[in-house]
């Protein structure tokens, strides 16, 4: 007792002086005269802070590169970045180290006679130039092609789409966006007839539940998943995370669910199901603004060469959609899934109820399905049929995993049926695209040709007879990646790789030119809430290393472009971008004006009279809305967007006797792609040195295997050999593995399987079936 | 005249009941719905100011006798740092790679204390509330390179030096963007010797100490053009 109350008393005192102390330094402002204190201290030694979007993941951080003596040496989180709010991820943070690898390319190198020789860049580009005219005159426009990223910036895109599509004449460009986003495009061309998503991040500071589709954001997303932890601790949001594997996200989540691969197309049905046979409708807003449509079914895997497939749409009604649900009562998808009926019911209550704003969130695991696009609309489905759509907190969002896979891939359209406004299939557009373009109308070539898969495949069989490969890694991202290495080595091709380090890719090369790097040049990326972000050029690039833009403006004007490629090299990027903007004047996708992106850290298109659009869609916040409705969805002519019946189809390989697990791939949060940049930061390669096979633990106890242990994965396609990692970052479930494709040295997508989407053309690499031995 | 009274009573009775009951049976046809709640809008506090977090135990930091033998030096701090600014890594053994980090983390480095295992105090974070550690803190498994690197570390500001008078208070060498509470490292066992505070019972710390850091732009002298 005695002591509890000598604790009270000093408890008692030291609360007092410490109000006293606070009192103190209220009442006695001024006391310290900060200006004449500073002038004392030694001047210059300050770094200047200069703006820029980070250069890894799509959320597109607003970061502060610390400059001094024309080094980049330190980064910080922008504080004015609306984005992430001053804070950066561990990638972000050590962002700079990746400019100043010692083995940086520095110039040009040419392979004769199996060596590579070290040439000047302009050697280098005319070769690049003579060879284009060549294999153009001998095998046709068609046989020469671009393979370019979602890491080029808004001009790179754009000037390689203004020389292949306008100048050339071949739709031959495609980006590795192909890989990652497609899916999310054909999405949203089929729900809402126009790219990319209605709502922002700010929708995460409004929304009261999280669904996770499939995306393990606590490293993937981990600026935009602390904003959603630091709303679960002032608000109290719930995160309900939905995936095939456990993962961190899976801990930091409030509930779990784990789903069979593939079957997530018959939860979101189950989901549409209990809202419909629950009354959750949201009544009118279906009537005023959606149509109900079915596609065709059984529409293949696109594994043989050639393959086609166009959609026929069907309108059909409500009822017909709710017969067609039938299929789809919790239990039974519940045998199918996996998933209990009552998890089902449990996220269906969430959308279901219309006091509670919900946000999903996808990336790759929807993307990446042989069922894309249909894994796409069936999310919309649900917010369309709950009314939770384009208002702050009720927001379908498909994250990005590349800095400007919007910006540039999908806004500059760089694949192969798109053009900066529109595609190329609709006579209209070509001409948009021709008159600003200045080039003949028919230099534009109204169909379509190889999309990614395809066009590696036209390169094995001789179609394609030229590639240039700028700021991507095919090398190592390509699935069933053999085939398409010994592609490239195969006579008579000819592959330019414009990159930054020796990679896999630079080592199939011809020639190889030294690319500047992100603040080494100026440009722009634009994340997935349409913001686009420009950086001034901060730091000069090594040696001979050029950008990606000059890279091609160079080789446009030795093709005898000079009318079309007329930009200034002090000014290039400026003019490049004026020139864009005018593919999209118009309230629906208006571009903010250079001056703007300069001065703050981005702005969201559609940028009309000086202000972002946040929602668009919605009458209150988008200026083109013009039906005098509550909403307007002006993608599609009749102003409606479209609820789609997509059906549960099984995956191409599914596991079997012989090779009885599911092999997904991914990646882990220090490493950002196939590691060309992050494994040269040290800090990020001593905490992942390489990759690994994560196995279910009671099965790695049944077969003996301990984390570190050699194992081998063998599918149809080939086998590797990776060390094993057991009850680490990530659990599979029994009779599933999962591998980072990061490393080069441990190549997974040997193993992988090249189905894709017959809609969106892009590769499920999430599902294959593999056999696990202990070696 | 009675007998028209009673009968009209009853006919407005009845009227009345038709009308009733006509209403509450429209009533029953209607949908179940659930009504719409009226959102309050919730006014976010910035988390920006955190120089007063942890002046709660201002008195015993100051009381606290020095454990020597167990300092840290800002050697030692700078060491786990890509660059001065940059999140250190961690530098002991962790188990759990499958949590982001949260209480496992926040047990140890949200107050401190000694730690015989490692024989030395755990560092405090200057921002528990950032829950998801390992989106920035990343363990070291390995001592070799993937590739050499020519990244230059710019040096760290040093103690001792940032006074502009002989015994004015030493203003703010580093950048305090997610260090906005000095205490964390300028107080207690965990601090670095050559920044321990000699008076952390002075929460108000910005109120001596200016940051010394260019955020703002130079924008000339401010001149007045009317009389002359």
């Amino acid at each position: 007792m005695d002591n509890s109350l000598t604790n009270r008393r000093s408890f008692i005192k030291k609360m007092a002086m410490l109000s006293a102390m606070a009192a103190a330094a209220t009442m006695f402002p001024g006391i310290m005269f900060a200006s004449e204190q500073e002038e004392g201290l030694p001047k210059g030694k300050d770094l200047d802070w200069k703006k820029t979007p980070c250069r890894f993941c799509g959320v597109g951080c607003g970061v502060l590169v610390g400059i001094e003596n024309g080094k980049a040496v330190a980064v910080k989180g922008d504080p004015k970045s609306p984005v992430n709010k001053g804070l950066c991820c561990v990638k972000g943070y050590h962002s700079v180290i990746s400019i100043y690898g010692k083995d940086r390319l520095t110039h040009p190198w040419v392979k004769k006679n199996g060596k590579y020789v070290k040439t000047t860049m302009k050697e280098a580009l005319d070769l690049i130039a003579s060879k284009m005219q060549t294999t153009i005159k001998e095998h046709g426009k068609d046989s020469v092609s671009i393979y370019g990223s979602g890491q080029w910036t808004i001009p790179d895109g754009y000037v390689a789409s203004k020389l292949f599509k306008g100048c050339i004449g071949t739709n031959n460009v495609e980006a590795n966006a192909r890989l990652c986003m497609a899916s999310a495009v054909t999405g949203f061309m089929t729900s809402f007839g126009i790219d990319e998503p209605m709502g922002c991040y700010d929708d995460i500071d409004h929304a009261n539940a999280f669904i996770l589709w499939g995306n393990n954001m606590a490293e993937m997303h981990p600026v935009l998943f602390s904003r959603i932890l630091d709303q679960r601790q002032k608000r109290g949001v719930k995160i309900i995370d939905f995936a095939t594997r456990t993962t961190r996200t899976s801990m930091a989540s409030d509930k779990s669910i784990i789903f069979k691969p593939q079957t997530d197309l018959a939860v979101a049905n189950a989901i549409c199901y209990e809202i419909i046979n629950n009354g959750w409708v949201n009544k009118s807003f279906v009537e005023k603004h959606c149509n109900f449509k079915k596609g065709l079914t059984d529409m293949g895997y696109g594994l043989e060469d050639n393959y086609k497939f166009k959609d026929k749409p069907e309108g059909i009604n409500f009822e017909e959609f709710k017969t067609f649900l039938e299929d789809y009562s919790p239990e039974k998808v519940e045998k199918l899934s996996g998933v209990s009926a009552k998890d089902i019911k449990y996220m269906a209550a969430y959308y279901g109820d219309p006091n509670v704003k919900v946000m999903s969130l996808w990336c790759m695991g929807p993307n990446q399905h042989t069922r894309g696009t249909w894994m796409n609309n069936l999310i919309y489905n649900i917010h369309l049929l709950t009314g939770k759509i384009s208002t702050p907190g009720n927001s379908p969002f498909s994250l990005t995993g590349q800095p400007s896979a919007c910006g540039t891939v999908r806004e500059v359209g760089t694949l192969t049926h798109k053009l900066p406004h529109g595609v190329v299939m609709n006579k209209k557009h070509r001409e948009h695209a021709a008159h600003i373009w200045d080039v003949p109308v028919e230099n534009i070539p109204s169909k379509p040709t190889y999309h990614t898969v395809e066009m590696f495949r036209a390169l094995d069989r001789g179609d394609i007879r030229f590639m240039w490969i700028q700021v991507t890694n095919p090398m190592v991202t390509m699935p069933k990646l053999k085939r398409y290495r010994d592609a490239t080595k195969k006579e008579g091709r000819f592959i330019v790789v414009s990159d930054i380090y020796p990679t896999p890719t630079t080592d199939i090369a011809d020639v190889i030119l030294p690319s500047a790097m992100w603040i080494e040049r100026e440009g722009m990326y634009g994340n997935s809430e349409r913001r686009t972000q420009q950086f001034d050029q901060l730091i000069d690039p090594p040696g001979e290393a050029m950008s990606d833009t000059w890279q091609l403006v160079e080789v446009a004007k030795r093709l005898g472009f000079e009318k079309q490629f007329y930009y200034k090299e002090e000014n290039h990027i400026e003019e490049i971008y004026n020139e864009y903007r005018r593919h999209h004047e118009g309230k629906k996708h208006n571009m903010a004006p250079y001056e703007v992106l300069k001065s703050q850290p981005g702005a969201q298109w559609p940028y009309v009279d000086g202000k972002s659009t946040k929602w668009r869609f919605n009458a209150e916040y988008d200026p083109a809305c013009s039906n005098g409705k509550d909403f307007h969805f002006y993608g599609k002519p009749d102003g409606k967007a479209i609820i789609w019946q997509r059906p549960y189809e099984p995956a191409p390989e599914e596991p079997d006797n012989e090779y009885p697990f599911w092999l997904c791939t991914g990646r882990v949060i220090e490493h950002w792609h196939t590691g060309s940049m992050t494994r040269r930061i040290p800090v990020l390669h001593k905490a992942v040195p390489h990759a690994y096979v994560e196995l279910n633990p009671e099965q790695a106890k049944q077969m003996q295997i301990n984390t570190g242990d050699k194992v081998k994965l063998t599918s149809r396609r080939g086998s590797v050999v990776l060390p094993a990692s057991v009850s680490e970052r990530g659990v599979p479930v029994k009779n599933s593995v999962f591998v980072p494709f990061f490393d080069e040295n441990l190549l997974i997508n040997d193993i992988t399987l090249d189905a894709f989407c017959p809609i969106s053309k892009q590769p499920d690499y999430k599902k294959c079936a593999v056999k696990v031995e202990k070696v | 005249m009675k007998r028209l009274g009673i009968i009209s009573l009853f006919v407005l009775l009845f009227i009345g009941f038709i009308t009733i009951w006509h209403f509450s049976y429209k009533q029953g046809l209607e949908e179940a719905y659930v009504p719409i709640v009226k959102e309050e809008s919730i006014t976010l506090i910035p988390s920006e100011q955190g120089v007063f977090r942890r002046s709660e135990h201002a008195l015993d930091y100051a009381k606290m006798p020095i454990d020597e033998k167990h300092q840290r030096s800002l050697d030692d701090y700078y060491d786990n740092r890509a660059f001065h600014g940059a999140p250190p890594s961690i530098p002991h053994e962790i188990n759990g790679e499958r949590n982001m980090g949260g209480i496992s983390c926040l047990k140890c480095h949200e107050n401190g204390g000694y730690v015989s295992k490692l024989s030395a105090y755990a560092p405090v974070t200057p921002h528990p509330e950032m829950v998801n550690c390992r989106q920035c803190h990343v363990p070291e498994n390995t001592e070799t390179l993937f590739r050499d690197s020519n990244f230059e570390k710019a040096p760290a500001p040093l103690a001792g030096i940032n006074n502009a008078l002989m015994g004015s208070p030493p203003v703010i060498p580093h950048q305090i963007q997610m260090r906005e509470n000095c205490l964390s490292c300028h107080a207690g066992p965990s601090a670095p010797k050559e920044i321990r505070v000699s008076h952390p019972e002075r929460i108000n710390c910005r109120q001596c100490h200016v940051p010394n850091n260019k955020e703002v732009k130079d924008i000339g002298i401010f001149k007045r053009d009317n009389n002359e």
